[in-house]
């Protein structure tokens, strides 16, 4: 008796619900879209036709379990989630998808619905739906569910039923140990519902606040900062996560820009046009307002060769670490940043401007070879009178970090006619007009200041060494001569094979220090704090056969040197040579015959002679 | 024993299944209708709320009860006031009362028709949406005009609607007297098993005759108190002024909490009485 009247009243219950379903879908309309099926379970006793479950990766894979011995309401079954402790070798967390492989109708629902109960109370990191391994388009969940010990019912609603005509994502849940335990929560009775007792609250673009922005052809902007709310049956509001696909964004002018399904912004005319967006016909709270100037005019782009250049904020170049282009310095700054890219060209864009540092001090930037400061500025508004423009550049001293009382800094103040509204101001600034920079060798902030500018771009900041500084020593090794060794009589180079028995360093009681020094590999010889320096060969040689004297050399600071070619008597005669050396190694060939009336059958020693630290190599004769 | 008490459990699921399913077959048949008798009433007094937006109701009309009262017996939190930003026309036709939050303090609007319109007998219906929120209370009611000589509950009480806004499916209506007032008042709830009545807006009345107070959802009879039913006099054979109004906080409604979304808003599209 008892079990059978338990299967009729099962029996009775199927059949009045069945009736139930059929007698109120009625409308023809509701036929167009069967081939998708409207089944509203998930997870009753067991999965639902068609479900499956992945775990995600990461998770323990066997932490999702269907557990037989505890259900809700004692029916034959729940899903039953083992979260890990902390440092579990298997995993970190429990975590998956259950999902079909062919989509479901969920139009005619408003809300996937759930009991739960776990071990401890518990607030689970997300649960929803929407997670297909696919596009996730029509995701949406709840962070942070708080669930206890004992069966309650929580309910996810759906931020548009419309949209979900083909959803493959059912139910997705990950959650992380609590307070580092692991513990075990049970789920079951999963399923969509038509509840009809939530009320959408309005949702939300750019966090429901109307942004102005200025923006040129090519600006791209996304809306972003969206959000979704709803008032539960009991009076509550529950914020949803939701994807963009819920929201239908529209432009009021789209010949200004345009806007995707996914809230990007492409501005692509001149004029004003506003974004706003509508959850399931709902307007949304916030709007974007884009004031196009149409075409942008780029900066120039900077044609300097990388290996002279330390780029702080240029697509030309590989920027250096940067901390920040705007730092928010408070109390004082004014200056916001609404920086914006025109077909890949990244603008800076200050905002309010008064005051606004740029920090680059991890590692701070060395730039003692560098001749200048770089910087374009586009100033978009009318230039008042009495505005001004400083540039100034902080050094943060030995130590490379802010303070420690060695930071020095020196402002450069620029106004009209330099300062001119509404085209590219191209600023090169010599570093040696800021004088009271102590050092160049830790550079760590660029700051801009104004009067009367409230707003300006700025692209392509970066030290350029220009050929006025010249590396105190040579980054490259000396170029390796090609003549054939037939031709040559050569006394220091690695090239050939040097006459024997010099002397590269005879005591003549100069200054000089020489050594020799290995310059990207290429051993060179070094004369520091030059005064005047012989070089001594093993006896009087005959070089009549040949046509020049050759000579590499490279000085940052020399500013005067001279060599000369001496005869036993003796008899020597000088012919100078171009210091500093402005392009890198410079390479000489002087003519033998402008030495007379040196004896060239009979050379005994060469000399240099003048100031500086000078590196040389491949001194040789040639034809 | 054991036996008979599973039975009878079982077959109480089963007719508690078969009853909501019939709810929700309800819904869809339009055939399925109460039949209940029909008066020829008299439209005797109405608002519909026309005016420009922002103003307050039409003086002639609807007076205020202003301040909090010592929280109109009720221990209510809010102070009622009469500012447009509180009460006023929306401009389409609807009167709105709004509850603001203002930190830890409410305001929010009560109006009646005191000493301008009241009536013994007839159907008074009101068409509303309602605010919602744990600790929001919104009422359309009545008391006995004579309360001032002969106090509450003697004056009587007719509380043709109450929510409580952590409920916002159900309504209550409800009838104090002497000897059955507050909490031992004859009341009966209504709700929406498919809905809230924050969604839409939906038809409040009663049908009030010298033996009997009908309550109505949507003309849905849902409650009939006779002059039997009540257990102490029958104080509702003299007019009766109209009361609508917002009420945050309370003995009936508990109080808000920090997830009671504010504003509240009860858009009110129409206030009718007939004879």
């Amino acid at each position: 008796m008892k079990p059978n009247f338990k299967i009729l009243a099962k029996q009775l219950f199927l059949w009045i619900f069945v009736f139930a379903v059929f007698s109120c879908e009625n409308d023809p309309n509701d036929y167009e879209s069967a081939s998708y099926s409207k089944n509203p379970e998930v997870f009753i006793d067991t999965f639902s036709a068609g479900l499956n479950f992945s775990s995600y990766g990461g998770a323990v894979a066997n932490a999702f379990q269907v557990d037989p011995d505890v259900a809700y309401n004692n029916s034959a079954a729940s899903m039953r989630f083992d979260v890990p402790n902390v440092n579990d070798s298997s995993g970190s967390y429990a975590g998956g998808s259950f999902y079909t492989t062919v989509g479901r109708n969920l139009t005619g629902y408003d809300a996937l619905t759930f009991w739960a109960k776990s071990t401890v109370a518990a607030t689970i990191d997300v649960v929803g739906f929407g997670n297909d391994f696919g596009d996730n388009k029509y995701q949406a969940s709840i962070s942070g569910l708080q669930i206890s010990t004992v069966w309650k019912k929580y309910i996810i609603p759906i931020p548009d039923p419309s949209k979900l005509t083909v959803e493959k994502g059912m139910f997705f849940i990950s959650e992380g140990p609590e307070n580092g335990n692991g513990y075990s929560f049970w789920v079951d009775e999963v399923k969509f519902e038509k509840l009809g007792t939530i009320n959408p609250q309005q949702p939300k673009i750019l966090n429901g606040e109307d942004v102005v922005q200025n923006a040129y052809v090519g600006v791209t902007n996304t809306i972003d900062g969206l959000a979704c709310a709803f008032n539960m049956p009991n009076g509550i509001n529950q914020g949803v996560n939701v994807t963009p696909a819920y929201f239908t964004f529209t432009s009021s002018n789209e010949a200004v820009a345009t806007v995707n399904e996914l809230g990007i912004v492409n501005t692509v005319g001149a004029g004003t046009a506003v974004i706003s967006a509508t959850v399931n016909g709902v307007e949304a709270l916030g709007s974007l307002t884009i004031n196009s100037s149409g075409t942008f005019v780029h900066a120039p782009t900077p044609t300097a060769d990388p290996a002279d250049v330390i780029p702080i904020f240029s697509d030309t170049y590989t920027n250096v670490p940067v901390n920040y282009y705007n730092g928010f310095w408070e109390p004082y700054q004014t200056t916001q940043s609404a920086d914006f890219a025109v077909a890949g060209d990244n603008v800076l864009n200050y905002t309010n401007f008064n005051f606004v540092g740029i920090e680059f001090s991890s590692p701070t930037v060395d730039a003692s070879g560098m001749s200048h400061l770089h910087v374009d500025l586009y100033i978009p508004n009318a230039l008042p009178a009495g505005a001004n423009f400083k540039v100034t550049l902080n050094d943060f001293g030995a130590d490379g970090v802010f303070g420690g009382g060695n930071d020095t800094g020196a402002t450069v103040t620029f106004t009209a006619p330099t300062l001119v509204s509404q085209g590219w101001i191209s600023l090169n600034i010599p570093l040696a007009s800021f004088g009271a920079l102590a050092s160049r060798a830790h550079l760590g902030q660029i700051v801009f200041e104004g009067a009367n500018i409230t707003n300006f771009y700025a692209d392509n900041i970066y030290f350029q060494n220009d050929g006025s500084v010249i590396p105190p020593v040579p980054t490259t090794a000396a170029p390796t001569p090609s003549y054939p060794a037939a031709n040559v009589t050569s006394i220091f180079s690695d090239a050939y094979t040097n006459l024997a028995g010099s002397d590269l360093n005879p005591n003549w009681g100069q200054g000089t220090v020489t050594t020799q020094v290995a310059i990207a590999g290429n051993n060179t010889l070094k004369y520091a704090g030059l005064n005047y320096q012989g070089l001594a060969l093993a006896g009087g040689t005959n070089v009549s056969n040949r046509t020049f004297l050759h000579l590499d050399y490279y000085s940052a600071n020399s500013t005067a040197l001279n060599v000369y070619l001496i005869s036993t008597g003796p008899v020597e005669k000088l012919q100078p040579l171009t210091v500093p050396t402005t392009a890198g190694w410079n390479s000489v060939d002087i003519p033998l015959s402008s030495f007379a009336p040196v004896n060239l059958n009979d050379v005994i020693q060469l000399k240099f002679d003048g100031n500086g630290d000078i590196y040389l190599d491949n001194v040789l004769f040639r034809n | 024993m054991k036996y008979f008490s599973r039975h009878t459990y079982n077959g109480g699921l089963a007719i508690a299944l078969l009853s909501a399913i019939s709810i929700s077959l309800s819904g869809c048949d339009e055939d399925d209708k109460q039949s209940v008798s029909k008066h020829n009433w008299q439209l005797a007094w109405s608002d519909d709320f026309d005016g420009t937006a922002g103003i307050l109701p039409d003086a002639s009309k609807w007076g205020f009860d202003l301040g909090n009262n010592g929280g109109w017996g009720n221990a209510e939190l809010e102070n009622y006031t009469d500012d447009p930003e509180n009460v006023s026309l929306d401009g389409d036709g609807h009167l709105v009362i709004t509850a603001i939050q203002n930190g830890n303090s409410f305001t929010s609007a009560r109006v009646n028709t005191k000493g301008k319109f009241s009536q013994a007998y007839g159907r008074v219906e009101a068409r509303l949406k309602m605010p919602y929120g744990p600790g929001i209370w919104p009422a359309f009611w009545m008391l006995g005009a004579n309360n001032a000589e002969v106090g509450w509950p003697q004056c009587g009480e007719i509380d043709i609607m109450e929510l409580k806004g952590q409920a916002p499916n159900v309504i209550n209506g409800t009838v104090h007297g002497p000897g059955y007032s507050a909490g031992g008042a004859i009341s009966s709830s209504y709700a929406l098993q498919n809905s809230r009545f924050d969604l839409d807006y939906h038809v409040f009345a009663v049908e009030w005759t010298e033996n009997q107070i009908d309550f109505f959802v949507d003309d849905y009879l849902y409650k009939r108190v006779s002059k039997s039913d009540v257990p102490g006099e029958w104080v509702y054979d003299h007019p009766f002024f109209l009361i609508l109004n917002v009420a945050v906080g309370g003995n009936y409604v508990g109080f808000p909490t920090a997830q009671t979304p504010f504003p509240q808003k009860m858009t009110i599209d129409y206030v009718k009485v007939y004879q």
